[in-house]
């Protein structure tokens, strides 16, 4: 029976290169070589192609004559970018980076843009129309009073919108307003693609820290602790005690009414809030069991404190269906419904069902690995420890998992990256992550 | 092992009825774990510090640190390599469950696979690892260092490789020349009996529970004769 060959790790960092061949014999003569310095940040992207979110237009359309296009991009890619990406975010078939840079250009967009959501990218052949999909990153100009001064801190995505944050010019919103989810009045009859409309947002109690995008709503926390909604309502998504459109960003009450929120998440229509003393607070939809531990009601439309006893939470994530918390102790819960980690057999639960850290890589060998940060994409999951591993699970939509494989997983698995994972962001069906070089 | 490289380890022996039982924890696919010794700052052409020297680099660059990260990655591979090569059906609730507990190994032949590495000591130049094993070569447990050092931007070659541990058996368990003597070999027969056991039975144990009941016998009769 053949064996197969050792496993390549060398193969595995260099992103599938192949590794120069030992055997370069430099005769008697031994040759001196300086070592390298500094570590690179980098950025890496896989899974759906053809929407142009993973911004390498050679898989859309090949640079070489013979060459196929390539519809799925199953592991880990190198995204060749200009400045150091600081925030990243996917959206429905699109992509957002940005750079907390002071120069002119500090957001890049790629993918969909049928709705503007990454703003108007200019035809080359025709200046007066614009591109309905971008092939690669492309800047997004911002209307920045003080574009040499003004730093972008985070990006968000949603299924036809985004927002831009930045340090002292406040929220900048671009896309789809069917709903008022870009916080301004809605316009009837409103034509979307090809638009140049670029809206500010200030008036919150204090500075915008955080900005969170659900599928058609927008979520924003301040640094005073609150929380302010606007857009699609139907599900309860903007926590304002209806389930009307809300276009003008409000303060949220309920449960988390005075609280310190210091996390916000969302990217379907359920959302999920963190205070600072380790609660939790959930709205939205609940039709997959993610409130059902408070309601039995399928759409709660007011923050509802989530009474779970499973220690203080650090950092939570929504997805379409399933949602994640991380513990202050360094261990993961899951709940809601669909593949959520702990095998075939749990698919749905109402109440937190934590993972065994055994799964991240903790053993008696290495007893120091913790989980540092948790990730939800549309229907996966996402984890990263403090060795700058990414374990992923979920299903597998168009390779959009990165593991090589097309299946979908059903606990932790790795995903081979060619170096130290800092951040990662889960779209539907593909993911971007923001990694440092190791040497 | 050859090559006129010295390497002191722990071998496993049996007698008699125990031949039996080498083949069953054969079948075990137990790790063996090593130190091995490596020295940056230069390459050969068989990795190891006798061989004819291929290269001279740098080393200052290098920090404990930077050694760590690179074990963080060889450990991640090669536990893909582990679950991948046990050929268990990912989507089945035991595949889980043996997740869970670190018992997804492969049970048939496949490639060297590293189970666990760390640093154990780090003096620049030199750098002593842990190594936890299946399938390995002695070959592999070399080039492994050799490609460390390339991946730090540097070069490296493999001191010396000792085997500490063989599946239960550990250097304590070990006797030395000098207790090489028929009351010394049956306590240590004696002593071993359980672990061997206790290890047959949870790796094999959920495939056939007639043989080691044959086993007892077996052990039995070993301990008396």
């Amino acid at each position: 029976m053949l064996v197969p060959p050792a496993t390549s790790w060398r193969a595995a960092m260099l992103g599938g290169q192949q590794p120069s061949q030992h055997g370069q014999r430099l005769g008697d003569r031994a040759v001196l070589k300086q070592g390298a310095a500094k570590r690179k940040d980098r950025v890496f992207v896989w899974g759906f192609c053809y929407s142009g979110a993973l911004g390498v237009p050679s898989f859309v359309k090949p640079d070489v004559g013979w060459k196929k296009p390539r519809r799925i991009q199953p592991t880990p890619y190198r995204l060749e970018t200009e400045e150091k990406i600081s925030s990243a975010a996917c959206g429905y078939g699109f992509t957002l980076l940005s750079s907390n840079t002071a120069d002119i250009t500090k957001v890049w967009g790629m993918g969909l843009n049928k709705d503007s959501q990454l703003g108007f990218q200019r035809s080359i052949r025709d200046r007066t129309k614009g591109y309905e999909y971008v092939l690669e990153p492309s800047p997004i100009p911002l209307p920045l009073e003080k574009p040499q001064e003004t730093r972008v801190l985070q990006v968000s995505c949603g299924r036809a919108h985004s927002l831009i944050l930045t340090d002292s010019e406040g929220v900048f919103t671009m896309g789809n307003n069917s709903y008022g989810q870009c916080g301004r009045k809605v316009v009837e009859d409103e034509t979307y693609s090809e638009s140049h409309l670029i809206h500010q947002l200030k008036e919150f109690d204090s500075r915008v820290v955080q900005v969170v995008c659900g599928q058609d709503h927008s979520l924003f926390r301040t640094k005073k602790g609150a929380v302010y909604a606007c857009g699609w309502g139907a599900d309860g998504q903007t926590g304002l005690g209806h389930y009307d459109i809300t276009s003008v960003p409000t303060k949220l009450r309920g449960d988390i009414a005075g609280v310190n929120i210091i996390q916000v998440s969302s990217y379907g229509d359920c959302c999920l809030a963190v205070s600072d003393e380790g609660d939790v607070f959930g709205w939205g939809n609940s039709e997959y069991l993610q409130l059902a531990s408070v309601t039995e009601t399928t759409q709660v439309n007011v923050p509802r404190h989530l009474p779970f006893k499973i220690g203080k939470i650090k950092e939570a994530a929504c997805g379409g269906t399933g949602n994640i918390v991380l513990t202050e102790e360094g261990n993961v819960f899951v709940w809601g419904y669909g593949i959520l980690g702990k095998g075939p057999n749990l698919i749905e639960t109402a109440v937190p069902k934590m993972i065994p850290p055994s799964l991240f890589g903790w053993s008696d060998f290495n007893p120091d690995i913790r989980v540092a940060h948790v990730r939800c994409g549309l229907s996966q999951f996402a984890a990263i420890t403090n060795r700058g591993e990414l374990f992923v699970w979920g299903k597998n939509l168009r390779g959009c998992l990165g593991t090589g494989r097309m299946e979908d997983q059903y606990f932790p698995w790795r995903v081979t990256v060619p170096g130290e994972v800092v951040d990662v962001a889960c779209g539907v069906d593909h993911m971007v992550s923001m990694v440092k070089s190791f040497t | 092992m050859s090559n006129g490289f010295l390497v002191f380890c722990v071998s496993v022996l049996g007698i008699g009825h125990g031949n039996k039982l080498l083949t069953d924890l054969y079948n075990c696919h137990l790790t063996k774990v090593y130190t091995v010794g490596g020295l940056l700052g230069k390459a050969t052409d068989d990795f190891s510090d006798t061989g004819k020297l291929v290269e001279k680099t740098t080393f200052d660059h290098i920090t404990r640190e930077k050694l760590e990260r690179i074990l963080a990655v060889i450990q991640g591979t090669n536990h893909k390599a582990l679950l991948m090569h046990s050929n268990i059906d990912m989507k089945t609730q035991e595949a889980y469950e043996l997740a869970v507990k670190g018992l997804i190994r492969p049970m048939g032949k496949s490639p060297p696979i590293i189970t666990a590495i760390r640093c154990l000591q780090f003096a620049l130049p030199e750098f002593q690892l842990e190594v936890h094993c299946l399938h390995e070569t002695q070959q592999y447990l070399r080039k492994i260092v050799h490609e460390i050092g390339l991946e730090l931007k540097s070069s490296a070659v493999c001191t010396q490789v000792r085997r500490i541990r063989d599946g239960v058996f550990t250097l304590d368990d070990a006797l030395l020349r000098t207790q090489w003597n028929l009351q010394s070999i049956q306590n240590a027969i004696w002593d071993c009996q359980l672990k061997v056991k206790t290890e047959l039975e949870k790796t094999l144990g959920h495939q056939d529970k007639i043989h080691l009941h044959k086993m007892d016998v077996e052990m039995a009769h070993a301990a008396d004769s």
